[in-house]
């Protein structure tokens, strides 16, 4: 019973994460983007506290306490900060249209599906159910920074394929040593502020966090 | 032989009630918007008289244009006969299964969208052409989300999927259930023109999709397809209410069982009812060229409910 209870709770826990990732895709309005990295944050913080109860490791309690401050309140609250500077701007015409792009984003989940198969084939882990939807919001994330024109989108799409990593590492390995996990949340956040100096810099440059622009620095 | 009378007196049931529950979320949403609204039993009153007036034809109108309102009416009836709403597994299942059930009701759209172009009337055209397009991706996304289901449940029996998830409750709550539940509600809002796809309340919008198609038609014509839009309501309900939260419908055809399965049956029915009727006040409509979005989000789940169910059995 409480193997099964497991398994449902992280497969539900990781669909939970991919719809969030569809979010990205079908909004244009650059603040529901922060909202739905910061309920998918939520969900992962909450599934890693899952897993670490299940699967007797407490050390996934503290990975889950420095995850949730990071994604859940800091990285939120600077999104925020940026959006609200470039208030103006909407997702208004990605280089691919929102049906389209979601179509796609479905056909890769089911790719994500069809590369897992052998794998949860093999696994006798009770989270294997999420492993494919884990591999499917990476591939969600590559989506939206192929297919959007914004950087803010741009690094809200790279924010939710390092959750992607983040989950799939989860479920596949019930986390990754503490010390590892701290080194690469350095790593998420380091790569974020460094974004966020490159938006400043756009947006100083060309008055637009439009990626477009950048076609101007040819000449 | 109890059974078949019993099977027959579900359907008239169901098409008994589709005025009053139209009324009813009309009702609701006045009130809501701080109107005093007509009762939930108008609509009863507004079909009794409009099937006692004359049919007004226009004169380029050919014979499709008459026979149209009874194939929209007869199509939703059928599916009313074959959709479980108070009892479980049902006779007429044997009849037809889920995909009888998507393409009766596309049936009914399609003769409407074609009454719609028949008098030639520019708003016609446009309202069957927009239904075309909302239904194109409306359809598979219905189909879609019940398979979903049935992968669950081994069956595409819309009777078998019911008992299978009553026996085993862990069902419900698996993520392809919740999922295809979401993608079915997006598309009950599409499908029976509510809001952030059609207004139901207007006959006066350059956007309008469903009152566009049927603005040529009057008198009995008129009673039966808004009988008939109000029954496919009732439909989308009771797919809802039943097939994903099945509990309260009676298994067993013992009278106190059936008089609790039906006032479960009216409590989802007014419970939905109000979800709508919030919802409707809540969204304002969305662009017509945004609601491609909406659909295909909602085709998107309904996708991923199949695959995670496939993957689950």
């Amino acid at each position: 019973m409480d193997q099964s209870l497991f398994s449902q709770l992280s497969t539900l826990g990781a669909s939970l994460t991919l719809l969030y990732g569809f979010l990205l895709l079908w909004r244009h309005d650059l603040r529901s983007y922060v909202d739905a990295f910061q309920g998918q944050s939520v969900v992962l913080a909450v599934l890693f506290g899952i897993v670490g109860y299940f699967g007797n490791d407490p050390e996934l309690f503290i990975v889950a306490a420095v995850f949730g401050v990071l994604k859940v309140f800091i990285m939120p609250r600077y999104l925020r900060q940026m959006q609200k500077r470039f208030a103006v701007e909407r997702e208004q015409a990605p280089y691919l249209n929102v049906p389209a792009s979601l179509i796609l984003a479905g056909l890769s989940v089911i790719l994500a599906y069809a590369l897992m198969r052998p794998v949860v084939a093999l696994s006798t882990l009770p989270t294997r159910g999420g492993l494919p939807l884990a591999l499917g919001l990476i591939f969600v994330g590559l989506l939206v920074i192929l297919t959007r024109k914004k950087a803010f989108t741009q690094v809200v799409g790279f924010l939710i394929l390092e959750n992607g990593i983040t989950l799939l590492a989860l479920l596949g390995t019930y986390g990754i040593p503490l010390i590892v996990e701290l080194g690469v949340f350095l790593d998420a956040l380091m790569g974020f502020l460094a974004m966020q100096i490159f938006i400043y810099h756009l947006h100083g440059t060309f008055e637009s966090i439009d990626v477009d622009q950048l076609n101007q620095l040819r000449h | 032989m109890n059974n078949f009378f019993l099977e027959v007196a579900q359907g008239l049931l169901a098409l008994g009630l589709a005025p009053g529950l139209v009324g009813f979320v009309r009702w609701i949403k006045a009130r809501l918007q701080n109107r005093r609204g007509a009762a939930p039993w108008q609509p009863y009153f507004e079909l009794a008289k409009l099937f006692g007036k004359d049919v007004v034809v226009s004169n380029n109108a050919s014979w499709l244009f008459h026979v149209a309102p009874f194939i929209v009416f007869g199509s939703a009836v059928a599916v009313a006969w074959l959709v479980p709403t108070v009892f479980g597994p049902l006779l007429f299942d044997g009849i037809g299964d889920l995909l009888a059930v998507v393409y009766l009701l596309l049936l009914g759209t399609f003769f409407l969208a074609l009454a719609g172009l028949d008098p030639g009337t520019a708003f016609g055209g446009m309202g069957a052409s927009r239904e075309m397009t909302i239904a194109a991706i409306a359809e598979p996304t219905i189909a879609l989300a019940i398979f979903g289901l049935a992968l669950g449940a081994g069956s595409t029996n819309l009777g078998q999927i019911v008992a299978q998830t009553l026996s085993n409750p862990a069902l419900a709550v698996s993520p392809g259930h919740l999922l295809a539940f979401a993608s079915l509600f997006i598309v009950t809002l599409a499908e029976t023109g509510r809001l952030p796809v059609d207004n139901p309340s207007t006959h006066l919008e350059l956007t309008m999709i469903h009152e566009a198609m049927i603005l040529e038609y009057s008198g009995r014509y008129l009673a039966l397809i808004e009988w008939a839009s109000g029954l496919k309501l009732l439909i989308f309900f009771s797919l809802l209410a039943n097939l994903f939260i099945p509990w309260g419908m009676a298994t067993e055809l013992t009278p106190v069982a059936l008089l609790v399965a039906s006032l479960v049956f009216l409590l989802k029915l007014a419970v939905l009812g109000v979800v709508v009727a919030v919802l409707e006040t809540h969204v304002s409509k969305l662009r017509l060229f945004r609601v491609p979005e909406l659909l295909s989000a909602s085709f998107v789940l309904a996708l991923l409910s199949v695959i995670s169910s496939f993957l689950l059995r």
